[in-house]
């Protein structure tokens, strides 16, 4: 039977296991000193906390965050060491196995939905977003695309506004107005 | 008798019991689906259901908490691609089974023992959680801090990888948690002058981006792997066969029951030590294992759902989660304004009994929803993955956005998806990150008063976890994981998991 490979990435593992156990990924000795640098960081400024009402003793704010970075800090530190003993894998590299373009692109994007989210409004961000992110995944027609990526959005915003009532900012969509509109309709239907 | 009425609220409310068959639907589909994850959709699912009231919130979540970990056997049958770590063991025997054309038969069995595993751990739910609930009220603020700490540890160190990474993740979880003002001397906390961060940081914006968004960033590597096609016969078993695999079948669900219940351990190492133990009992397999053996579906799938109860156990009773899944269900019942743990056994009973009712229920529409449905069913899981991936994102962000109205979420949810994606590339576990979070506030609190009752001497502390037997218990669990970091006993583990996994 097949080998079950863990990099598929299907989702089968929260943690799925980077790379081969005993090898060193493109990049991997990198973040680690990352977050080493950020744990010492932590840890200094844990160290700040003051208790306004008496002496930093054990119970104190400060102690579990001291605990807690501190333990960041010990677990980087091997992390780091242990990581630069092993030999890299020569089969990866950082641009197709780590951070591939479309991976980078798709963060650029989700933040730009972020900072577009407030000013245009939900559905219209929402309708770009979709129809580039689709486009550019199927690389399949124009008509395809919009028929696909505006029917799951008026699906999903169905969804939301009615069944979960969530409220997105409209921004320059009268989203509101459109609502009122269709329940005027309808109880002018009932009505009748 | 007023249990009984309790347990009966989901039965007797059509809108309830609707919501329980939509979320067990969901939840197999969710569970099916290669890269979407039960722990994700629970996540996203808090945000939209935040306005709800509790009960039919509840109703959901659990459906699709059972309906997933079931789901995730489908995929790993039909494309050996286990749709769910607890469906790891379901794949070694399901798949070779679906190639031999038997593919109906290994969903139907698979079916069957998913509902008798079910039932198994909620009946252990029913009759110990109030069991271990009475014996919880004894517990000192120490054994709390002492479970909390064991509860990361374990989620840290069981899930493949290595268990300082584990550590990292969990301690940098109850970092995050304690971002903000600290409740009890109003002390900044990590805020660095910055006002936003005062109120902490939403952990569902957490959840959320680890879960979501990173998941969605990773699976842009795999946009182009088709799914593969299957004919699907029959399913429903015959009863000789389910009768046949009936002494086993319970076997393996009181291993699902134990394990679950265990703090750290969730379906996936329920499945993999029942596959193991059906491995050692059964003498003569139809086939041989790992070439489409009836029992190593039987094993798996019974251990895995078994393993929900167990899992509820000390959630319920103790509020300290197994696994990140349960880590979600404590955060969506924070929420909700309730507290896991002895005191809600006492106050709000109905509320257990409630839960208990709605996993009866979604058991029961597993068993409807299992054996029907078969078309649409490989129709969806087609789906292609440049259209599910964009509607991840999409989800991820509105549901970090609902939750409190705020733009600052997004950007929170957003890092801890880019973040996340690094840590999954280099075999850093999340499920730790998340215990860590749910569990800071529990930890900061008990330590404090175990601390304070104490007089700030840690002498007296250390002496008072020796003279309690159940302190001591925990304490000398939390150095045994230390001590298994050493090399003699890596290689030790090593040669079990070697054992447990056989051709993995």
């Amino acid at each position: 039977m097949e080998h079950i490979d863990p990099e598929h990435h299907d989702g089968t593992s929260d943690a799925t296991p980077g790379g081969e156990r005993d090898k060193r990924r493109p990049g991997e000795v990198f973040f680690a000193g990352f977050l080493l640098i950020a744990s010492v960081g932590l840890l200094w400024s844990a160290w700040g906390i003051e208790n306004p009402f008496g002496p930093n003793g054990l119970s104190a704010p400060r102690s579990i965050p001291v605990a807690a970075t501190l333990a960041m800090v010990i677990s980087a530190a091997i992390i780091i060491f242990k990581t630069a003993k092993l030999p890299l894998d020569r089969s990866e590299t950082l641009a197709r196995d780590i951070l591939p373009v479309t991976a980078v692109l798709f963060a650029l994007f989700l933040i730009a939905y972020g900072v577009l989210l407030r000013p245009l409004g939900f559905l219209p961000t929402s309708a770009l977003f979709l129809i580039v992110a689709i486009k550019l995944l199927s690389k399949r027609g124009w008509l395809w695309t919009l028929t696909v990526s505006l029917t799951s959005l008026i699906v999903i915003w169905l969804i939301f506004r009615i069944v979960f009532s969530v409220l997105m900012p409209a921004g320059i969509v009268p989203e509101a107005e459109f609502i009122q509109l269709f329940r005027g309709l309808i109880r002018g239907g009932m009505a009748q | 008798m007023t249990a009984f009425m309790d347990f009966l609220t989901v039965f007797t409310q059509p809108e309830l019991l609707l919501l329980v068959g939509l979320g067990t639907f969901a939840g197999i589909y969710v569970g099916a689906i290669p890269g979407l994850s039960v722990t994700m959709a629970v996540s996203i699912l808090i945000s939209f259901t935040f306005s709800w009231d509790v009960y039919p919130a509840i109703s959901l979540m659990i459906g699709i908490y059972m309906g997933g970990v079931y789901g995730g056997s489908r995929t790993a049958i039909l494309l050996n691609i286990p749709g769910a770590p607890s469906a790891i063991a379901t794949a070694l025997d399901g798949y070779p089974m679906a190639k031999r054309g038997e593919a109906g038969t290994a969903i139907g069995v698979t079916t069957v023992m998913s509902i008798i595993g079910g039932f198994v751990g909620i009946g252990v739910l029913a009759l110990a959680a109030p069991l271990v609930s009475d014996f919880a009220l004894r517990f000192q603020p120490r054994d709390y801090m002492l479970l909390a700490i064991l509860g990361i540890l374990l989620v840290g160190s069981l899930s493949q990888g290595s268990l300082v990474k584990g550590i990292f993740a969990g301690a940098l979880g109850i970092a995050i948690g304690a971002v903000g003002r600290d409740p009890l001397t109003f002390a900044e906390r990590f805020t660095f002058d910055f006002q936003l961060l005062e109120g902490g940081i939403s952990f569902i914006a957490v959840m959320i981006g680890m879960f979501g968004v990173s998941e969605a960033l990773l699976q842009l590597h795999h946009v182009n792997k088709d799914a593969v096609r299957q004919k699907i016969s029959r399913i429903v078993p015959s009863l000789s066969t389910v009768k046949k695999h009936l002494p086993l079948s319970l076997q393996t669900s009181s291993i699902g029951v134990i394990i679950g219940a265990l703090p750290g351990t969730g379906g996936d190492i329920a499945a993999l030590m029942a596959y193991d133990h059906a491995k050692r009992v059964t003498k003569n397999p139809e086939r041989p294992f790992g070439d489409g053996a009836m029992e190593g579906l039987v094993a798996p799938e019974t251990a895995n759902n078994a393993a929900v109860g167990g899992a509820f156990i000390p959630m319920m009773t103790l509020g300290i989660p197994g696994d990140a899944v349960t880590a979600i269900m404590i955060g969506a019942l924070f929420i909700h304004g309730l507290n896991p743990g002895p005191m809600l056994m006492i106050d709000q009973p109905d509320m257990f009994w409630f839960i208990v009712g709605c996993l009866v229920m979604a058991n029961i529409f597993m068993l409807i929803f299992g054996l029907t449905g078969i078309k649409l069913f490989t129709r969806i899981v087609e789906m292609p993955r440049s259209v599910l991936i964009p509607l991840i994102m999409l989800l991820s962000i509105v549901g970090a956005y609902a939750v409190n109205n705020s733009i600052t979420d997004v950007y929170w949810m957003l890092g801890f998806g880019v973040f996340g994606y690094f840590m999954r590339h280099y075999g850093y576990p999340l499920g730790p990150v998340i215990l860590g979070v749910i569990l800071s506030r529990l930890l900061d609190d008990n330590w404090r008063r175990a601390i304070i009752s104490e007089q700030e001497d840690l002498g007296r502390f250390f002496a008072g976890i020796f003279s309690s037997p159940l302190s001591l218990v925990l304490f000398v669990s939390v150095i045994l994981i230390f001590v298994s970091q050493t090399p003699l006993w890596t290689k030790a583990k090593a040669r079990i998991f070697s054992k447990e996994r056989p051709r993995a």
